[in-house]
Parts: structure tokens; C-alpha cells; sequence
């Protein structure tokens, strides 16, 4: 507990700013909306006229932007993107930093197991996720509310903004896997960064259907916010595939870090 | 009792060497020294006891119970590591109480006991404190739940001589108290002053583990004679001398054995002078350290 409670503190402060910043990018882009729907086939025009590639990269369907629900697929692109980076800037630098830090020789003598230490820190860093999470829900309801045309599924809504969520413990997952297989990680913002843009290019260039294989590579592909909103529901495949991915990391992670020789500081 | 038991302990790293083949033990309520040059395995030897690397064969334990295996036996262990790092946005007295959380007893009379001891000022930021000061905060953190075994690697590297003092007094207590002291340095006149037995290891094998009282008995003199002719290398040809050195009529060497024997030696040669003192431990050290050739 009162590790948790360390790890907490720790993350506070960047956790604080980061909900702030994901809740910003959704407000910026959902006051538009107003104004968008004002000269809704113009819109669509100047959209018509980029290529498919960059729309379906920026999260733009053209046949549903007019609704705030297809709007806001559009702004979840860009929430989740940096939801995305915090995630993985918390895994990559979670477990990492006791040797960055040079504190491993205070925290990995005491009575404690490495198993309950990465417990503690993995429970810390998905309780901020969670917390990021319930705050951005609230917010993007509330601006969501107030800049409606017409009633919205509630449903749909939340469901949406789950993928945010989903997206961010995989990240985190991986975040952490990657921390416990490099022995020593100097600097956290460029891997997690590089990381990060690589799977969302990865995702905006490779994969350009629906049904296309190459959408297992990338998790920001996981979740197709037409597709919920059609179906209420999840694709099983991908949904299922970023399940075992994060199971396999956090495992794998535990099996590694119990095992690892902390070297001495030079 | 054992309160350390290190088994045929070898830890390699790829090509490296790291320690070969270390067996020893510490007994409830010694201070043990563990001596040797940097880079000797010291280090390693420690970390390898408190789980904080593992041994690719051998064993190494705490109480009869091995780190690794058993994380709760290191409650009564107070490791203090030869560089200390901290939390660098927390206060001195909320890193010692966060400490002290892992220990599941109130520690807070003892923070203070030892803050004013080592002259520490708890409310400041560990950020803005210098590395003595630093040192300071791990020997208040490594001493503040009353360990059973205190573990010390290179201790007093950035510790003023006053505080250096004052740290071996607070040793010294707790040993008295009880603690079972393992005391690994390079500086051989600390370890002299505290120890009941040292062990020696010199790149990555342990080569010698005695009594302090023996090593500073009798049996190793150095001697210093002056002759009136030229020394010859062969008028000193006895088992035992060592780190001879001839100075046209004067030599100088450590002798190790039984003391007669090197007397009827120098009665063979017609001496000036002579004088024969206590090598410190130093030059027993230097001894062994030295490389065979």
C-alpha cells in the first residue's frame, strides 16, 4: 500500500496535466463543431478533397462527419493518440525509473518482493488511467452536450470513449514490457514518443480497409468508431487480440523483472 | 549463529569476472570486514546477498533464508550503499517515513535520535542537499527500524572526518547492541579499528579469511637491518620473507613464520642495525594484493 500510494504521488502532477491536455484537444475541436454544421455541405467538399488515406487517418468519414457522434470520431483520433503517449510515457518509465533514478538500492532492499513492487506500480499507473479517463468522459459529455444539434446515444457515447481506455492500457502494457527488456533506459519522452507515432503511422498508412489484416498491427486500429456506432458493440478479433497483448506484456513483464540483476550505480 | 552464509558463490557476467567461488560466513553479533580493491567483486558479493542480482551458481543467505527467495528476512537488514540516491523531490523526513513504511513499526523516536546524531536537517529537500549530507540520510535511513545485520559498502566515502567519527560510534552502539556489522572498504585502517575478522578478496576470489587479533599477532613483522658490508639477495633466502628490498647495505621486508627462525638467520650476518615494527594491516593487505610474479 504504501508503495501504491508513492507511485500515486509521483504521478500526480503528470497525470493532472495530461487529462487537462487530452480534455483541451477535445474541446478545441468540438467548438467547431457549431460552426462546421452551419455550412455542413461545404464542409464535406473541402473534406471530399483530400485523399482517402489522410481522411481515414485523421478519423474523417465523410458520410457521418455532419453528426456530432461522426464529428466526434474525428476528436477521438487525436485523444487517443495522446492518450496513447501517456500511457506509454507511465509504462515506459514506471518500473525504469528506480534504476534511472538510481533508487533501486533504497526500494529493491527492503522486505518486499519484485513481484509486489511491480503490483504496487502497475495498480498506480491504472488507477491514473482510470482517473484520466473519468475526468475526459465527464468533460467530453458536458461540451459534447453543449455543442449537440440533436440528441446523441448516451450509449454510443460512452462506448466510444472506452476505446480511449483500451487504447492506453495496451500502451501502458506495452510501456512496461519494453521498460523491463531494456536494461537501461536514459530517456523516456523519445522512446515512448517514437514508439507511439511509429504504431499510429504504422496504423494510418498500412491499413486501408476495414477487413484488413494489417489492423492487428497497429492497436490505434483496434477500435473503428463507425463500426461501434453502427453495431453498439466491439470488433471480438481485435478486442480479444488487445486483451492478449496486454496479458502477455504484464506476465512476461513480472517473470522478467523478478529475474533481473540490478547492477550497481557508475 | 550464522547471520550471513555465502556457499561456493560465483557470479560471472558474460567475459567479465565478477566474484569466483566466495564461501564464508558472518556470525551473530561480529563486525566483519570485507576487503579489497575496487573492482575486487565486493559489490557483487553484497548485492548477490540482498537478492539484488543472483548468483549463477552457489548460494548466498540471510538468516539461513536466501533474498530472493524469501524478500521479508531483508526486515532486519540495513543496507548502506557507497553512493546514495534518492527521490529527488522529496524531503529528507518524507523519504525516512516512507523508509520506514516498509518496516511496519513506528520508527519516527529513532528518526530523530539519529537525524540529531548525524546532525541531519530533516525538512529540507533532498534536491537541494550536498553528497555528505546525502551520505547522512542513507545512514539515518539504513540504521532508523534497528536492523539485525547491518550491511555497509564502502561507508564513509564523502563523510566529513568528524561525521566519519560520529558514524562509527552509531556503528559501534548498534553492534553492541546486538547488530551483526558486514563492513566492506577498500581503506584498511577503518575496517582495523572495528573488526573482529576480515575477509580478503582480490579479483573476485576470496584468498584469505582470519581473526583480526591474528593477523596483527606475531606472526607478520616487518624488519629493517643495516649491514656493514653489501646484502647479498641469498643471505636472505627464508621461507616467510616477502617484499624484500635491497638498498646496497640496508633491506627491508615483512616476515611471516615462526619468529626463530628468522633470528638464527640474522645471526649469520653481521648487522648495523636493526629494527622490527607491527606492519599495519595495509601491508599485510598489500601482501596478499600484490601480484605473484
Amino acid at each position: 500500500m504504501n508503495m501504491y500510494l508513492h507511485e500515486l504521488k509521483s504521478l500526480r502532477k503528470s497525470t493532472i496535466i495530461w487529462t487537462l491536455a487530452i480534455i483541451a484537444v477535445a474541446a478545441l475541436y468540438l467548438s467547431l463543431y457549431p460552426g462546421i454544421m452551419s455550412d455542413a455541405e461545404g464542409f464535406k467538399k473541402l473534406l471530399g478533397a483530400y485523399p482517402k488515406a489522410v481522411r481515414e487517418g485523421l478519423g474523417i468519414q465523410l458520410e457521418s462527419i455532419t453528426q456530432l457522434l461522426g464529428f466526434y470520431t474525428m476528436v477521438m483520433a487525436f485523444a487517443t493518440l495522446l492518450g496513447a503517449i501517456q500511457a506509454m510515457n507511465i509504462g515506459v518509465s514506471i518500473i525504469s525509473k528506480e534504476i534511472r533514478e538510481r533508487t533501486a538500492d533504497f526500494l529493491l532492499v527492503k522486505p518486499v518482493s519484485r513481484n509486489s513492487i511491480v503490483t504496487s506500480k502497475l495498480l498506480a499507473a491504472l488507477t491514473m488511467i482510470l482517473i484520466t479517463n473519468v475526468f475526459y468522459n465527464v468533460a467530453a459529455f458536458i461540451i459534447a452536450s453543449l455543442v449537440k444539434k440533436s440528441d446523441f446515444s448516451i450509449k454510443s457515447f460512452l462506448m466510444i470513449n472506452a476505446t480511449l481506455f483500451f487504447v492506453q492500457i495496451i500502451f501502458l502494457a506495452i510501456g512496461i514490457f519494453i521498460s523491463v527488456i531494456i536494461p537501461k533506459i536514459k530517456s523516456v519522452l523519445p522512446i515512448s514518443l517514437g514508439i507511439v507515432f511509429a504504431f499510429y503511422l504504422i496504423g494510418a498508412i498500412l491499413v486501408t480497409s476495414k477487413d484488413d489484416v494489417t489492423r492487428f498491427i497497429s492497436p490505434f486500429k483496434y477500435f473503428d468508431i463507425s463500426y461501434i456506432i453502427k453495431n453498439s458493440s466491439y470488433e471480438a478479433p481485435y478486442m480479444i487480440t488487445g486483451a492478449v497483448i496486454v496479458i502477455v506484456a504484464i506476465v512476461l513483464s513480472y517473470i522478467i523483472y523478478a529475474k533481473r540483476d540490478i547492477h550497481a550505480v557508475n | 549463529m550464522n547471520v550471513i552464509e555465502i556457499k561456493n558463490l560465483t557470479k560471472s557476467y558474460g567475459t567479465a569476472r565478477g566474484i569466483i567461488d566466495v564461501s564464508m560466513d558472518v556470525e551473530e553479533g561480529e563486525v566483519f570486514g570485507f576487503i579489497g580493491p575496487n573492482g575486487a567483486g565486493k559489490s557483487t558479493a553484497i548485492r548477490t546477498l540482498l537478492g539484488l542480482i543472483y548468483p549463477t551458481s552457489g548460494s548466498a543467505k540471510i538468516f539461513g533464508k536466501s533474498c530472493t527467495l524469501f524478500p521479508e528476512v531483508r526486515k532486519d537488514v540495513g543496507y548502506l550503499p557507497s553512493e546514495v540516491f534518492y527521490y529527488d523531490n522529496m524531503r529528507v523526513i518524507d523519504l525516512l517515513r516512507y523508509s520506514a513504511s516498509f518496516y511496519k513499526k513506528d520508527c519516527t523516536k529513532r528518526i530523530n535520535e539519529l537525524a540529531y546524531a548525524m546532525d541531519l536537517d530533516l525538512k529540507k529537500k533532498i534536491d537541494d542537499l550536498s553528497f555528505g549530507n546525502k551520505k547522512k540520510v542513507g545512514i539515518v535511513q539504513g540504521l532508523l527500524h534497528e536492523p539485525k545485520l547491518i550491511i555497509l559498502d564502502e561507508p564513509t566515502s564523502g563523510l566529513d572526518p568528524l561525521m566519519q567519527q560520529k558514524f562509527f560510534e552509531l556503528i559501534a552502539q548498534e553492534n553492541k547492541k546486538g547488530a551483526t556489522v558486514f563492513f566492506s572498504s577498500h581503506i584498511l585502517s577503518e575496517v582495523q579499528k572495528m573488526c573482529s575478522r576480515v575477509a580478503f578478496i582480490k579479483e573476485g576470489k576470496l584468498i584469505k579469511l582470519e581473526k583480526m587479533s591474528t593477523l596483527q599477532e606475531n606472526n607478520y613483522k616487518r624488519l629493517k637491518i643495516e649491514t656493514k658490508s653489501a646484502l647479498l639477495k641469498e643471505q636472505l633466502n627464508l621461507k616467510g620473507i616477502s617484499k624484500l628490498e635491497i638498498k646496497g647495505n640496508i633491506a627491508d621486508f615483512i616476515y611471516k613464520g615462526n619468529i626463530n627462525s628468522i633470528m638464527k638467520k640474522l645471526t649469520e650476518i653481521e648487522l648495523s642495525n636493526i629494527s622490527i615494527d607491527e606492519p599495519d594491516l595495509e601491508e599485510i593487505f598489500m601482501h596478499y594484493y600484490a601480484k605473484e610474479d
